[in-house]
């Protein structure tokens, strides 16, 4: 690319001049790169110099490799999370297309039903889970019912229940990256295409993919190094074939004789995730995985061209697949009346829809049980629990921490993703790839192995049991989230418009205000809204940083996991639906006026 | 433009809350207090209701709690950060000597209560150690659904655990080299005399043996409560305490102590523990035998003196781990053992063991 000579800088209190000018943007990384070096690469140096302090500095890692199990884990995890992040994008895809297609109350309802189950701890979904699949749960009870089954099946602890789960998990994320790629999709492409008698299936593949394809690669890597990470739903969905690797580390995290070899297994499955994402980056291209630069660029045109039937544009990755696997079977179906497409995205996006929203159901029914124990359905009802829960301090003083610090956590990462977004896309500095990389691994590094030694650094600033700590702990995860949704939504803006200002004598708080804001709001949105819920939700950072005075909803929930299962788990996460349908009706005028101006 | 309003809006009511916050949290930091590692659940509920509003109410002194199953790592990296947290813990077994030195404070016995001290004179020495006191006794053993197993037909050792022909039904043990190897072992014919040192390789065979009738290997102690009300599984090895709180109300399961394990819990104050005499007057407290009795009569995890074990009721100690009738079925479970270092040296027993019980399962 040849912008470097013109490159917009959008921060006013930048230094001005030639070499602002030139230096803007790469400055703009800064605040997120010191961030990163406190309180995430400190303890990351700390966690490897640890691993190396054996009698011989290898000891802790030939253990590591000199035990079949570790290795064979490690495989294991990556297999799941491949599988998880393609049943993501699988069933992610008519998802986002469903809620892009449908209009007024049904889109908001779509789209409430993918998000709210974001905002139920993972705990208490997995516990859905094992009540909807158990022995004597519903489902079982409906195919014995129904005639296919003669006796109950085994259902939980295999892996197909750890798949669904994790995909149930993870679904909303690969939903949203898609979907902000979607809304930026001028409609008018599929009509022209439809209109110069492309089939549905030559839609999806000349127009619709190439040009989502960024936020496909965004969601992909975004859900497979979270899952990478996983492992409260493996231990308790899974069978004993089904141990990932980070369920190794907590086991090890338990014992005070681990030191080092907990460590070293840490640093494994960081190098080995660190080196998947890296070759896949060097074979797609490093744009790829944060939103495509060239192929975003040259995408409207070609697309357009490709459904018009004209001579192909510039050749990309996209193109060349489409070409080769993608034509011989578009002369096959090509035929297919276009309903077919809108028939399958229904289809599919209303099983996902009754995947995410089933497990909730049930947990509101449980929360109304009048037994002591989780079970479904229920033997009675009652709102016992609900007298309980609001009758204690304790939990109701846990739910404001959380909102405190889940708010706190977001301004911290929506801020400083925002400036490095911006830095990343728009800076012209060499080694990006590896900027990026920096700014995204702290996906990958299982939170326990990060927790672990954030606890040591923490311990010594005085920060262990702080707001502020907490906060800026659970953004150290929100970021990448951030980065990642945001550059993708800045490479669809054109940097020529932000020229256009300048040139006309905007500053560059200007530029940023009037073009680069409002074409970036529904990403800023989706992103401060993850950032938010990844505070809110986070466990196992908090497990290690808070105290006796600071207790979050998490926290308390897994001590009831771990010592007694009740309803007020049930309880807890039917006021969260509440809170949060309660929160989109009312941020619905605000996200309406946000996408007029988008 | 309208974002950045909103995000202004936002922020000043924000800020005041945490200021506020941060003030309380500074305030109980210097209050009198005394901060205790807590359980949690059923049984944090008891120890609040029993022991912290009473002691509060009588001392003046504010017990915080932390819930937390696993102290020891960090009770090891607050000692070598110089900042020790919390007042009162609970450790295992093992980490009463890993521990001692570095970051566990001595116990002054002399200054506890006269109660405290009553209790503690019937205590084997081996539970009043310098640096930690068995303040819970932990009993480990096999529960069955009593209406699928009936009559004379139940499951009254390890050997019938392993039995699935004789006792047909889904089964859940730990996914732990500890208490799993040991029952493998008896089921296998060894004597529990002459378990200990293990024979680890002939554990694995037997465990590999019943592998393919357990629906769920368990990591937390609220599964196999869990999977037995389920009916995920018939019989289960899993912890006395939470089992027999469901028994006594009412749930059809029963417990067998034949060849089930007892071990203890420490309780110890951290190196530079912040309020080291209100944890010694909290200490004092919970070893007061009446108080303990009618702890472990709200729920069944019990101190293990004999003097508490008189004082209770008997309709609830005949589920306690340290009843005599239920000690003499069962087996003292070895730390030491498990805290040693094995044969290849470069791991504890445990490491080891656990590493050989992974590989097995994930086969």
């Amino acid at each position: 690319m040849t912008s470097a000579s013109i490159s917009v800088q959008p921060g006013r209190f930048v230094l001005s001049g030639l070499v602002g000018q030139l230096k803007g943007s790469t400055l703009l990384l800064l605040p997120a790169a010191a961030f990163l070096a406190f309180i995430y690469l400190l303890p990351l140096i700390d966690l490897i110099r640890i691993s190396l302090s054996g009698p011989t500095w290898s000891v802790y890692f030939e253990r590591v490799f000199a035990i079949p199990l570790y290795w064979d884990s490690l495989v294991r995890t990556m297999q799941i999370s491949v599988t998880v992040a393609f049943l993501c994008l699988l069933f992610g895809y008519p998802t986002a297309l469903l809620i892009h297609r449908s209009r007024g109350i049904t889109q908001v309802l779509i789209a409430t039903a993918i998000v709210l189950p974001y905002f139920i701890a993972i705990l208490i979904r997995t516990y859905a889970w094992m009540v909807l699949l158990g022995r004597n749960g519903p489902v079982n009870k409906l195919l014995i019912s129904v005639g296919i089954l003669s006796e109950p099946a085994q259902l939980l602890f295999t892996r197909g229940t750890v798949l669904l789960c994790m995909t149930a998990v993870l679904l909303p994320l690969m939903v949203l990256s898609i979907y902000s790629s979607v809304a930026r999709l001028d409609q008018n492409l599929t009509r022209a295409a439809l209109a110069s008698g492309a089939g549905p299936i030559a839609v999806f593949w000349r127009v619709l993919l190439p040009l989502t394809l960024p936020g496909i690669g965004a969601g992909f890597l975004l859900v497979f190094v979270t899952a990478l990470g996983f492992f409260i739903t493996p231990t308790l969905l899974g069978g004993p074939g089904d141990q990932m690797f980070a369920m190794h580390i907590t086991q090890q995290a338990d014992s005070v004789t681990s030191e080092g070899f907990l460590q070293a297994l840490g640093v494994v499955l960081l190098a080995i995730t660190l080196a998947v994402v890296a070759v896949a980056g060097r074979f797609l291209g490093f744009e790829f995985i944060w939103g495509g630069g060239k192929l975003s660029e040259a995408a409207p045109a070609r697309a357009a061209a490709a459904a018009s039937g004209a001579g192909p544009g510039r050749r990309t990755v996209g193109t060349l697949l489409a070409d080769m696997i993608g034509w011989p079977l578009l002369r096959l179906l090509g035929r297919l009346p276009a309903s077919c497409g809108v028939w399958t995205v229904r289809g599919m996006g209303g099983l996902v829809i009754a995947v995410l929203i089933l497990p909730i159901v049930v947990v509101m029914i449980i929360s109304f049980s009048s037994a002591s124990y989780l079970t479904f359905p229920p033997p009675g009802f009652s709102f016992r629990w609900y007298e309980k829960f609001f009758s204690d301090s304790n939990w109701m003083l846990a739910f404001s921490n959380s909102l405190i610090v889940a708010a706190m956590s977001a301004c911290i990462a929506v801020t400083l993703g925002t400036s490095a977004a911006m830095g990343i896309v728009r800076s012209s500095i060499r080694g990006k790839s590896a900027i990026m990389l920096l700014l995204v691994s702290p996906v990958i590094v299982p939170p326990v192995v990060l927790g672990l030694s954030l606890y040591t650094l923490f311990l010594h600033f005085d920060l262990v049991g702080t707001i502020f700590g907490l906060a800026a702990a659970h953004a150290i995860g929100g970021l990448p989230i951030v980065v990642v949704i945001l550059s993708a939504a800045l490479q669809a803006v054109d940097p020529k418009l932000e020229q256009a200002a300048a040139v006309h004598g905007a500053s560059s708080l200007t530029v940023f205000r009037k073009v680069i804001l409002p074409a970036i709001a529904p990403g800023l949105a989706a992103a401060t809204f993850f950032a938010f819920l990844h505070s809110f939700d986070e466990l196992v950072l908090s497990l290690f940083l808070s105290s006796a005075q600071l207790k979050t909803l998490p926290l308390m929930l897994w001590a009831d996991v771990n010592y007694r299962l009740n309803p007020v788990l049930a309880v807890v996460s039917t006021l969260e639906v509440l809170l949060v349908v309660g929160g989109i009706v009312l941020a619905r005028p605000v996200l309406a006026r946000s996408r007029e101006a988008a | 433009m309208r974002g950045m309003n909103y995000l202004g809006r936002l922020a000043s009511p924000l800020a005041s809350v945490v200021l506020v916050l941060a003030s309380t949290g500074l305030a109980a930091a210097q209050a009198n207090v005394v901060i205790m590692q807590d359980p949690g659940g059923g049984y944090g509920e008891a120890l609040r209701k029993v022991m912290y509003d009473t002691f509060e109410k009588d001392t003046g002194i504010k017990v915080v709690t932390v819930q937390e199953a696993r102290s020891g790592p960090r009770i090891k990296a607050q000692a070598e950060a110089g900042k020790a947290q919390w007042d009162l813990t609970f450790i295992f077994d093992q980490e009463t000597k890993l521990l001692g030195d570095c970051c566990l404070e001595k116990i002054d016995y002399s200054k506890l209560s006269e109660p405290a001290q009553k209790t503690l004179a019937a205590m084997p020495d081996n539970l009043k150690r310098p640096r930690g006191v068995a303040l819970q006794v932990i009993g480990v053993g096999l529960v069955y659904n009593k209406e699928k197993y009936k009559g004379d037909n139940v499951p009254k050792s390890w050997a019938d655990f392993w039995d699935v022909k004789k006792f047909p039904g889904r089964r859940c043990l730990p996914a732990w080299p500890r208490f799993v190897f040991e029952a493998a072992l008896m089921a296998d014919g060894v004597e529990k005399s002459k378990l200990y040192p293990l024979d680890m390789e002939r554990a694995l065979k037997k465990v590999k043996e019943i592998k393919p009738s357990i629906a769920k290997w368990w990591t937390t102690s609220a599964q196999p409560p869990q999977l037995m009300l389920d009916g995920e599984a018939d019989m289960c090895m899993a912890y006395t305490g939470s089992m027999s709180k469901l028994a006594l109300e009412g749930a059809p399961v029963e417990l067998e102590w034949n060849e089930g394990f007892i071990y203890y819990d420490f309780f110890s104050i951290p190196k530079g523990a912040p309020h080291y005499e209100n944890a010694l007057k909290l200490l004092s407290w919970r070893l007061d035998p009446q108080r303990a009795a009618q702890l472990t009569s709200t729920f069944p995890v019990a101190l293990p003196s004999p003097v508490v074990f008189e004082a209770a009721d008997r309709k609830i100690s005949r589920y306690w781990a340290n009843n005599p009738a239920n000690v003499s079925k069962a087996i003292e479970w070895s730390p030491d053992y498990w805290g040693a270092a094995s044969p290849s040296g470069k791991s504890t027993n445990e490491e080891y063991g656990q590493e050989k019980l992974n590989a097995l399962l994930a086969q």
